[in-house]
């Protein structure tokens, strides 16, 4: 069964470029990553995974962006990290649902703020969201970048708790090595569900 | 540019081994022992001693596996230095000893027992200064004290249930059977056992705006230093039996400070107000040593700190997760640090 959805009916502000199949929440251990609220019903079937075959020019384009972005690290090339990373709930990206934007990323010499803005102030997937966006640029960018990433400011009504709890590196180390949250994260960052 | 100061941190060995982050480290109390634990869940021991022209080197010695199925978060030798016990993400606790081999030599490192009882990652851990008392702490929000018996048998003796969120860290008192516990929900509390009845929180402490991460007891015991995510260091003094004081707020790092350790400093005879120093590290990448003293002229017992030494980049760009001064006699002057690089470093301070 389905899990409850915070925010059913999002404002989407770009068409979408292809279509996606429905997305299903994935379970994940709530008590170790979900600050709020509480739910019992997370847990739920895995729908079976279509394994996208993977493109030869993928990879030479993600190399070669690699090699640019260490060239070049600034908001632009940051946003193009984020911004096609899927929201849990919908089969939209950040981009298209206003939760990321360059302005709202920051870059200092050895360190890069990124703030998001949750669709709704009570959403319990902001803490998900941020995860995989501190995901993808831990991947993606050079390690000498201290990353904060933050809610927009009085954009959720746990603002300091889900800001505490992404930029808690015990926690996160944590939340990384539970598999069912890793797969939750990665199907963030592809798409799939 | 840069000020100088009085002390300078040299480096004396840079330690690899570890595939992922190094969380934590621990100076064998008794013997010429290093050892550290990772996100690689491995531990490894470095062995140390003075080659012919009197430079300490250090050589890795061991590796324990340990066979934790997650991170091993914190390692804790016991006083004797015969045990060592690993906190690890999985849940449990490790009790280490050494086998010996049929001549009766040390042979390689066992697991003696593994206890279990927290129901999610286990953060720290440590042995009370006569070793007969062991805690450990989760992000299950609880303490918990552990009497140590006979052939590695453990028994808990009290769960407590005080913070409000993830316990980070404990510490025990280095000679009386009081524990400190750091917690996410910014507030050190402090244990007593009631003879009587069961263990208890005697004190809690805010001030921290943030996590508390590390804690610190000075080596005569009077006060207590904490390090935390709002990137300052507190120092507590002792003012009643379980009543304690911040003294100190120590500023200066840029980033959370991961970890402090409060040494016995530069012994002298003429320097009997002397607290040590206090050795501290983080997500800024300094290492940061403050002389603590009480000074005559200081008021209503309200201690100084000078920055003596500042290292930046230690572990390079990485986080410094962990400092630890060595308590064995003749090597209190050397540092040990751990990052997110995987490395465990060596520092020496000496006069500028």
């Amino acid at each position: 069964m389905s899990g409850e959805i915070f925010n059913p009916n999002p404002t989407v502000f770009r068409s979408s470029v292809k279509s996606h199949p429905s997305r299903h929440l994935l379970a994940a251990k709530k008590s170790l990553w979900m600050i709020e609220p509480e739910r019992s019903q997370l847990d739920q079937d895995v729908e079976d995974l279509e394994e996208e075959a993977i493109d030869q020019d993928e990879i030479f384009g993600a190399l070669s962006f690699l090699y640019w972005l260490e060239l070049s690290i600034n908001r632009w090339s940051c946003i193009d990290l984020i911004r096609n990373i899927y929201d849990p709930e919908h089969p939209n990206t950040l981009e298209e649902l206003h939760v990321v934007s360059a302005p709202q990323i920051d870059i200092g010499e050895n360190r890069v703020k990124v703030e998001f803005t949750p669709t709704i102030p009570h959403c319990g997937m902001s803490t998900l969201i941020g995860l995989s966006i501190r995901v993808r640029l831990i991947r993606s960018l050079p390690t000498r970048f201290k990353l904060d990433i933050v809610v927009k400011p009085g954009s959720h009504q746990s603002e300091l708790a889900v800001n505490k709890q992404l930029n808690d590196k015990e926690r996160v180390a944590a939340a990384l090595e539970n598999p069912a949250l890793v797969k939750t994260v990665e199907d963030c960052l592809t798409g799939r569900a | 540019m840069d000020e100088e100061f009085v002390y300078t941190l040299h480096n004396v060995a840079e330690l690899g081994g570890h595939d992922d982050r190094a969380w934590h480290i621990a100076w064998n109390p008794t013997k010429p022992l290093l050892a550290s634990c990772s996100a690689d869940k491995s531990v490894k021991l470095y062995t140390y001693n003075h080659d012919g022209e009197g430079t300490l080197k250090f050589s890795l010695a061991t590796s324990i596996p340990t066979g934790h199925l997650k991170t091993v978060r914190a390692v804790a030798w016991s006083p004797s230095g015969c045990t060592l016990a690993t906190a690890s993400f999985d849940a449990n606790i490790g009790i280490w000893e050494q086998e010996l081999d049929d001549d009766g030599n040390p042979g390689e490192w066992e697991c003696a027992s593994l206890l279990e009882g927290h129901e999610t990652e286990c953060k720290s851990v440590a042995y009370s200064s006569t070793g007969t008392l062991l805690a450990s702490c989760s992000r299950d929000k609880t303490v918990w004290v552990w009497e140590v018996q006979p052939d590695s048998d453990f028994e808990c003796m009290g769960v407590l249930m005080e913070h409000t969120q993830d316990v980070k860290c404990v510490a025990w008192h280095p000679t009386e059977e009081i524990l400190a516990s750091g917690s996410y929900d910014d507030t050190i509390k402090l244990y007593v056992d009631d003879p009587q009845d069961d263990w208890f929180c005697c004190a809690t402490l805010t001030g921290h705006e943030s996590t508390v991460w590390s804690l610190a007891w000075s080596p005569n015991g009077k006060y207590l230093a904490s390090a935390s995510d709002d990137k300052t260091i507190r120092v507590w003094r002792r003012i009643g039996e379980y009543e304690f004081k911040c003294v100190l707020v120590l500023k200066g790092h840029e980033r959370s400070v991961y970890s402090v350790s409060w040494g016995v400093g530069k012994s002298s005879p003429n320097l009997d107000t002397s607290l040590g120093w206090i050795a501290s590290a983080g997500g800024d990448g300094f290492i940061r040593v403050w002389d603590i003293s009480e000074t005559s002229s200081s008021e209503a017992n309200i201690p100084s700190a000078k920055l003596i030494a500042r290292l930046p980049a230690a572990h390079g760009v990485h986080d410094i997760n962990s400092v630890v001064w060595s308590p064995r006699k003749g090597y209190e002057d050397l540092l040990a640090t751990s990052g997110d690089d995987g490395m465990v470093k060596v520092w020496r301070i000496r006069e500028t």
